[in-house]
């Protein structure tokens, strides 16, 4: 186990670092002059000087990545132009939405998906798995920042259940801070659980064909006692692969539905620093989400191993 | 087995019509409003703001007076632009490297692939975010952004491809012949991959225009006066309760369009895979 | 009475253009210890058969006729009803070692898997026995731990751990279909003593599918030679292989490679099985017969009758006993 984890990890730091020097690159040397493109063309020339002189610019550029992941190593992530705090604190205190928000939505995804796709499987070809499907199908090509709209307009604007953005915060206490959530979890939620539970209905029809589910059958199994028995969680392996691709487009969607509800997350803030061309936020903050999306999938590759014995590193018997 | 045959034969010829009368639908607006629409875009109106569907304004006004119908008409245009010259960029700048990686297997199209790999890391909406704030934001900006997000995928599909068709006699033929391995990618690989191609990039379309109108959105795409389908949600957004119906129809748009190119991919992929498997 | 008594049993597949008959009419008994073998090409209905009898045809399948097990009439049982049978009372070894078992749980659990269910066993004593089956059909507990995964095993091990599976709650019948396809040929030879082993000292009757008359020579009493969804010839396996009356079961034999061995001359059999549901008017091995007549083409199918005593056979122009190659 040892030495696949070591190698697993090394391959990890690899894609990290090809990121940040990506990310570096387009933020960093692309702009021309960072300081600049910050400040804007009316800013005057001492301003200018003493924030290139503080980014560093007048270094060789490979000083300047080197230094930069030097600090990231360390933990410091530079100092917010527009908020003039560290961007660690800022992104400290978005996080606490961000998180929770993704997680909630990767949870209420997985937990409508898997049911819908394995139902859907077990009914192949009958009213159900039609009806099922189509509503998936639909479900794929409504873009979640409209879905979060319409949730608004239902559950806020008409039947006023429901805040229509805004955080309450967590010192309001957990109820009030995850219903503000729950309408921007649903919207990213909905598109995920549509793709993924098509991807669970074909992987588990998939599965059902196999030769041991029909040994099952044979010992005196029902077809739904084989189906969750020995079905699932072969047919699960597929799943988590899209699950953890899904992360990525999950992430992306923070960014769009935190805009959506003014949730002060992650997403906002990138938006709000791009708006503001705080770039240092922005390298911060991009450098971030990508590194989450690594790590997920780094994750994801991980726990193929515990699902499936075949990919654990060890030896063949006898 | 013998269901999955007769749902084979019943359901491409559905999701094929449906997915093609809602694309040549989407595609016709589109190219319509190069030449009429209700009422011109910039046409401004306030007295006539946020008004109901009238028999005037099928669709009903915005927050300017301007005709909702003729916004939808121009935004599906936009739309299509971005979309095209996006996913065209993924194809042309995706489909040679991919090709190129195949014909000559070695270290170089190995960390070529690798590159490729590692872009998963970059969501769409994260580079072209990145992209905007490097570079300002803009309706250029976010097809460079998209298109760049486009030319691993078809990097990849087209490497898959190709590497397998080398493998086939009639490529072996071909080098025994004496063609060049540029030559024979083109004569003889890539009209093999037209198929599989085609079908990715009807996704991809799909995918590209839910991107776009998400950038504009944000304000990160198409720009103020050009209409686009997210700029209109954002806008509606702030009218939700004097004029809910402002934010169903882009919405609505952007689905039906996405729903048709998905649902048409879908028809393609079950009517073309069988000729994929029949290569000569 | 028999233990397992299959009677004038048809089944239809679903197909393109319609149902797809591909047994038809199948008559059969098997008594209680009894071997019975069952022979043919593939596509012959072999494999069919025994899913009819297990109950576990394809989707869509339907099946007419009767299959009696211990008396009881097995079709047209309910599935759960079924399920208390399957795995109980019968228990099927399957041609695929490399995919019969499920990759990810490990063969202990799976061979556990009935006892628990069918003869309530607790975990432990369910574990217990499972380890002392795995002992019992070559896979001793200090070499091959429970808590191996079926990957970790050749093909020969895994289908010792299919057969361990079939025996969990001793079965009064047991059916395997190919069981030894798909191993090396040293192997082979190793899994069938098995199989007849402990069958003798079980006392369940096997009911064994092959295209190896070879096979079939060597685990059966009784035998029985299937073409194109009917029963061809049979009797007891030693009449059979002393006075073969079908030319079918000729042709078989004489495509065996053992025959060749012994000077006869390895020949294929001309022409192919006919597609299943193509209908035809007479015999269905009339076209690729070196001894049909006009009256195997126009008249009905021929009906089985006897040559000898217990030895049955549907041809019109049966073979006599003194012309055995």
């Amino acid at each position: 186990m040892a030495p696949f984890l070591l190698q697993r990890s090394a391959g990890l730091l690899a894609t990290l670092l090809v990121a940040s020097a990506v990310i570096f690159l387009v933020l960093e040397v692309l702009p021309g002059d960072p300081a600049l493109v910050m400040l804007g063309i009316n800013a005057d020339s001492d301003t200018l000087q003493a924030l290139r002189a503080e980014m560093g610019l007048d270094r060789p550029l490979l000083e300047r990545y080197a230094d930069w992941l030097i600090d990231l190593v360390q933990g410091h992530l530079g100092t917010s132009v527009t908020y003039d705090v560290p961007v660690s604190d800022l992104i400290g205190e978005r996080i606490a939405v961000s998180l929770p928000l993704a997680l909630l939505a990767i949870l209420l995804s997985t937990a409508i998906a898997i049911p819908v796709g394995v139902v859907a499987a077990a009914h192949h070809g009958r009213l159900l798995d039609t009806t099922v499907m189509g509503v998936a199908q639909l479900g794929v090509a409504v873009p979640n920042f409209w879905l979060a709209i319409l949730l608004i307009l239902v559950f806020s604007v008409g039947l006023r259940w429901l805040p229509a953005g805004g955080f309450a915060g967590w010192d309001a206490g957990v109820g009030p801070a995850m219903l503000s959530l729950l309408l921007p979890a649903i919207s990213l939620a909905l598109p995920q659980a549509a793709i993924l539970a098509r991807v669970t209905r074909s992987s588990v029809l998939e599965v059902l064909r196999e030769d041991y589910v029909r040994s099952a059958r044979a010992k005196g199994l029902s077809q739904g006692q084989a189906l969750w028995h020995h079905a699932l969680r072969n047919a699960l392996i597929p799943v988590v692969t899209i699950l953890g691709l899904q992360f990525s487009f999950l992430l992306a969607g923070t960014i769009i539905i935190e805009n959506v509800f003014y949730l002060p997350g992650l997403g906002r803030l990138l938006f709000q620093a791009i708006a503001q061309r705080d770039l240092i936020v922005v390298k911060a903050l991009v450098l971030i989400l990508a590194a989450a999306v690594v790590v997920v999938n780094f994750l994801v590759d991980l726990s193929y191993a515990l699902l499936d014995p075949r990919l654990r590193p060890g030896v063949r018997h006898g | 087995m013998a269901d999955k045959l007769s749902a084979k034969r019943q359901r491409p010829g559905a999701n094929l019509v449906l997915g093609g009368t809602l694309t040549s639908l989407f595609l016709g607006i589109a190219v319509l409003s190069l030449f009429w629409t209700p009422y011109g875009v910039a046409d401004i109106n306030i007295a006539n703001k946020l008004n109901p569907p009238t028999v005037g304004h099928w669709l009903g006004t915005d927050q300017f007076g301007r005709d909702v119908l003729s916004l939808l008409m121009v935004g599906a245009r936009n739309s299509v632009l971005v979309a095209l010259v996006a996913v065209g960029l993924g194809v042309g700048l995706g489909v040679p490297l991919g090709l190129l990686a195949a014909a000559w297997p070695g270290l170089v199209s190995e960390t070529l692939m690798r590159v490729n790999d590692f872009t998963f890391a970059f969501p769409v909406l994260l580079t072209a975010v990145m992209i905007t704030a490097a570079i300002g934001p803009g309706v250029v900006n976010a097809v460079i952004a998209i298109g760049i997000f486009n030319i691993p995928v078809f990097a990849r599909l087209a490497r898959g491809g190709a590497l397998g068709l080398w493998q086939r006699d009639f490529v072996r033929a071909a080098r025994l012949a004496g063609k060049g391995r540029t030559r024979i990618s083109v004569e003889h690989i890539l009209p093999n991959l037209t198929s599989m191609l085609i079908v990715q990039a009807t996704i991809q379309f799909a995918l590209a225009i839910v991107a776009e109108a998400g950038l504009s959105y944000l304000g990160l795409g198409t720009q103020p006066p050009n209409p686009s389908w997210g700029k209109m949600l954002n806008e509606a957004q702030t009218f939700l309760f004097l004029a809910p119906q402002l934010a169903v129809y882009p919405g609505l748009a952007i689905a039906m369009a996405v729903l048709g190119l998905n649902l048409l991919g879908d028809g393609l992929r079950d009517r073309l895979d069988p000729r994929l498997l029949r290569l000569p | 009475m028999s233990l397992l008594c299959v009677d004038d049993l048809y089944v239809d597949l679903p197909g393109g253009v319609g149902p797809v008959r591909v047994l038809d009419g199948v008559s059969f008994d098997l008594p209680a210890g009894g071997a019975l073998g069952l022979v043919g090409e593939s596509g012959c209905g072999k494999s069919m058969t025994a899913l009819a009898v297990m109950g576990l045809l394809p989707e869509g399948a339907k099946a007419n006729g009767r299959i009696r097990l211990n008396g009881h009439d097995l079709l047209g049982l309910p599935d759960a009803t079924l399920c208390t049978i399957r795995g109980r009372r019968m228990a099927m070894v399957f041609q695929e070692p490399m995919t019969a078992l499920n990759p990810v749980q490990t063969i202990g659990r799976q061979v556990a898997e009935a006892p628990r269910r069918h003869l309530g066993l607790s975990r432990a004593a369910a574990e217990e026995r499972a380890r002392h089956l795995l002992d019992r059909v070559g896979l001793p507990t200090m070499r091959f731990p429970p808590d191996l995964y079926p990957h970790q095993l050749s093909g020969g091990q895994r289908q010792r751990v299919g057969i361990a599976i079939a025996l969990s709650c001793d079965p009064v019948l047991l059916i395997a279909d190919e069981p030894t396809t798909a191993l090396d040929v040293t192997i082979q030879a190793q899994i069938l003593d098995l199989i007849t082993e402990l069958s003798l000292e079980t006392g369940m009757a096997l009911l064994l599918i092959s295209h190896d008359l070879g096979v079939i020579a060597q685990t059966t009493d009784r035998m029985a030679v299937m073409y194109a969804g009917r029963i061809a010839e049979t009797g007891p396996t030693a009449a059979v292989f002393g006075h073969m009356a079908h030319p079918y079961t000729r042709a078989l034999f004489a495509a065996m490679p053992q025959a060749a061995e012994t000077g006869a001359r390895l020949s294929a059999i001309p022409g192919q099985v006919p597609a299943p549901g193509r209908t035809v008017p007479g015999c269905h091995f009339a076209d690729r017969c070196r001894h049909a007549g006009q009256r195997c083409r126009d008249a009905p199918p021929p009906a089985l009758t006897a040559v000898d005593p217990d030895h049955v056979v549907a041809c019109h122009f049966p073979q006599a006993r003194d012309t055995v190659p």
